[in-house]
């Protein structure tokens, strides 16, 4: 592994895939920092800000941008390889909305102005963003979203609130989907707007999850003036280039990383309980396992997809919804196992290999992020096995 | 050779070997001859069989130069799957296992008559329910032996010393009594005469163990595909069944079943496919027992959760012997357990497969 040397940003696509995962793995033994491996809680600007700095200083920030914005320009498969090392050293997320979402969006539809404006401070780290997405009544059924933005001269006045804005309080700008036409179709009346969280008129308020964190927010929209050169593509075509967007990145949410972490923690936890010989125990960990094997099967499948150069198709869904009901299932296990450690707030013993209850709990929201899992079963059923209604 | 394959080579060996199986099983074809040659004996039709020999399916996987095809296990299961979907009774599977022990052992016995399908030979090597071990007692009846109505000739293992010999007996003088299954089909028990058995090879433990192991794999692969015809009808039934003024498909209850039973049948696609080609790459000994178990495990499982609830959704027209999806949960009820149960391949898998790190 000494061998391997880490080569220029712009040649790191051009490497054979498996040199290209020894590289990953040379890159993060020697920049991610010891202390912020496998963090139990979801890390704020404060905290990651020092790893954000370190991949825009090695131009390793944006792996799925093309070369001439600043990107790696690296393929899907590269992309997913990258993925998977980052998740084996347990490398937590940045503020990554701008480098995931906002910039191939603005890449894919911005003008060459907004391109300008926009992409050199993501890559910078000045402009950290969150996505104002959801609304109290648009969650599932998200194009029902009210938050509205009205044309005043120059600028657009938005007023609404959106919700569960993931790290907002970290954030200086929000991409927001707004209704900019109340009369046509729900999903035709959307548009997509750039908003710099400064402007008068924004409240940002944290929501405490049940993991105690302030991951998410609500965030007010009082009257807020936003230029009118804000607004990214057509007018009313926000809902379908967001959907556009939905790319292979979808299989990511079917990583079988998670699952595999946390089974891996099921071992340690019933091996220091002492039922891991316990032939009842022995059948669900089997069968747990079994899954895990097949999910990542599954997983290899349109992995395999992707190397082949075709795009996932809706049945993609069916990963995200083995993977996050196994992954709870697993924490369910640990619960049972665990006995009255189970209600512990810290993990047991002081030792993060035993932290059931925090791991617990982290899993409840796996089945509702990313579209709720009855929403995944919706799309398989209608899109995939052609059921009416 | 097999092994050989490149990825895109593969593909196009599968699906030949797919559209191959368009002749004994067209896609969109009915039961009828399935139906006909139910509770009859012996259960299936062994015109058939020799069709099959000169296809070279029994021989598949028997390398060319023993006179079989030299193909690998991705075309074994795609073969295997074509045949689940039409519910094929012929004992494709049992008859490649013997093949599969003879060709390992130089050729040896009845291997070109088998290759032909001119003679059903199966190998009598299970003593009690739901196992993968051969203990080789020369008097022990063997049981479960699939379509054993219309064999020709059993191979019979014994133990001798330290080793599993080999002896073939014909059916013709055979002590073997005949019980029907739930699908149609028949399993036989076999009283071995050892006096009336010739010596075929002195030590076919590991050959048999090998062979064992790919039948349980070809079994879930068959499985695989009764599973995917039958729900396959079901959401034929779902779209155009109509109750309280709706299409049935409409209830979202229905939907997320229908969803769930998808994902069943995906993962049992990822891991048969997974596992025949782990077998295709050269594993051996735990390696393919531990890929070989996952996959059965999941088939024998999904196959028989897929078609009870295929029977559920149909409702009472589910329940009645005419229509067709009853006949699908009734191969799965005996392929499910054949080759190891589910639970047998699960505590397998365990016991042979090592834990991954994390």
């Amino acid at each position: 592994m000494s061998a391997v040397t880490i080569p220029a940003p712009a040649e790191l696509d051009s490497l054979d895939d498996e040199d290209f995962r020894l590289v990953v793995r040379r890159f993060l033994a020697e920049n991610y920092p010891e202390e912020l491996r496998n963090p139990p809680k979801r890390l704020h600007w404060s905290e990651n800000q020092g790893w954000y700095f370190k991949l825009a200083e090695k131009g390793w920030l944006c792996p799925g941008w093309p070369k001439e914005h600043g990107g790696l320009g690296l393929s899907p498969t590269k992309q997913i390889i990258l993925t998977e090392e980052y998740e084996r050293h347990g490398v937590a997320r940045t503020n990554d909305h701008g480098i995931v979402m906002l910039g191939p969006l603005v890449i894919k539809y911005g003008t060459e102005e907004q391109k300008q404006r926009f992409l050199p401070k993501i890559l910078t780290g000045e402009h950290i963003w969150c996505q104002g997405y959801s609304e109290p009544n648009a969650g599932s059924d998200l194009a029902a979203l009210r938050t509205e933005a009205v044309l005043d001269g120059d600028h657009y006045v938005v007023n609404g609130q959106k919700t569960w804005t993931t790290l907002a309080t970290d954030a200086n700008w929000i991409f927001l989907l707004v209704r900019t036409d109340k009369n046509a179709k729900k999903q035709e009346g959307i548009s997509f707007l750039l908003v710099d969280m400064q402007t008068p008129g924004i409240t940002v308020r944290p929501i405490i999850n049940l993991e105690m964190h302030d991951e998410f927010c609500e965030v007010f929209f009082d009257n807020v003036r936003v230029p009118k050169e804000n607004l990214v593509g057509q007018l009313n075509k926000g809902w379908d280039m967001a959907k556009a967007l939905l790319g292979f990145e979808r299989i990511f949410i079917g990583s079988p990383r998670q699952s595999a972490y946390a089974l891996s923690r099921l071992k340690i936890l019933a091996e220091r309980m002492g039922v891991w010989e316990d032939l009842e125990f022995q059948d669900r960990y089997a069968r747990l396992r079994l899954e895990l094997e097949d999910l990542k099967a599954l997983y290899g499948v349109y992995v395999s997809k992707l190397k082949r150069g075709e795009s996932l198709g809706p049945d993609v869904s069916m990963l995200k919804i083995i993977q996050t009901e196994l992954f709870q299932s697993i924490t369910d296990t640990m619960l049972e196992v665990g006995g009255e450690n189970a209600g512990l707030l810290e993990p047991m013993e002081g030792n993060r290999d035993l932290n059931i209850g925090g791991l617990y709990i982290q899993a409840r929201p796996a089945t509702i992020y990313g579209g709720s899992n009855e929403i995944q079963r919706n799309i398989l059923s209608k899109n995939v096995l052609g059921l009416p209604g | 050779m097999s092994a050989a394959l490149d990825e895109t080579e593969r593909a196009e060996s599968i699906r030949m070997i797919r559209d191959s199986a368009a002749a004994v099983a067209p896609p969109g074809g009915d039961l009828k001859r399935v139906r006909s040659l139910r509770f009859q004996d012996p259960g299936f039709d062994p015109g058939l069989v020799r069709q099959m020999g000169e296809m070279g399916w029994i021989g598949l996987r028997v390398p060319e130069a023993q006179g079989g095809a030299g193909l690998g296990m991705g075309e074994m299961c795609a073969l295997a799957e074509e045949m689940g979907a039409a519910l094929v009774p012929e004992p494709l599977i049992p008859c490649a296992l013997s093949a599969g022990l003879l060709a390992a052992l130089g050729g040896a016995g009845p291997l070109a008559h088998l290759l032909a399908g001119e003679m059903v030979v199966l190998t009598a090597w299970q003593e009690r329910a739901d196992t993968l071990e051969v203990p080789g007692n020369p008097d022990a009846p063997r049981k479960f032996l699939p379509m054993a109505a219309g064999a020709d000739m059993f191979l019979l293992p014994v133990r001798e010393g330290g080793r599993i010999a080999l002896y073939e007996q014909l059916a013709a003088r055979a002590d073997v009594t005949i019980e029907r299954t739930q699908d149609g089909g028949n399993l036989g028990t076999l009283r071995p005469n050892p006096g009336d058995a010739k010596r075929l090879a002195d030590d076919v433990g590991e050959a048999l163990a090998q062979a064992l192991d790919e039948a349980a794999l070809v079994t879930g692969a068959y499985l695989l595909g009764g599973m995917e015809r039958a729900f396959a009808m079901t959401l034929d039934y779902l779209r155009t069944r109509s109750q309280f003024g709706k299409i049935i498909g409409t209830f979202q209850a229905l939907q997320h079943r229908a969803a769930d039973l998808k994902m069943q049948i995906a993962l049992t696609r990822a891991s048969i496919e997974a596992a025949a080609a782990t077998l295709d790459a050269g594993a051996t000994g735990d390696a393919r027992r531990a890929a070989v178990s996952r996959a059965k495990a999941r088939a024998a499982e999904a196959s028989m959760l897929v078609t009870r609830q295929c029977i559920q959704l149909h409702g009472g027209i589910g329940y009645t012997d005419d229509y067709d999806v009853g006949l699908y949960l009734r191969k799965a009820m005996v392929l499910a357990n054949q080759y190891g149960s589910a639970t047998l391949h699960r505590r397998r898998f365990m016991a042979v497969a090592p834990e991954t790190e994390e």
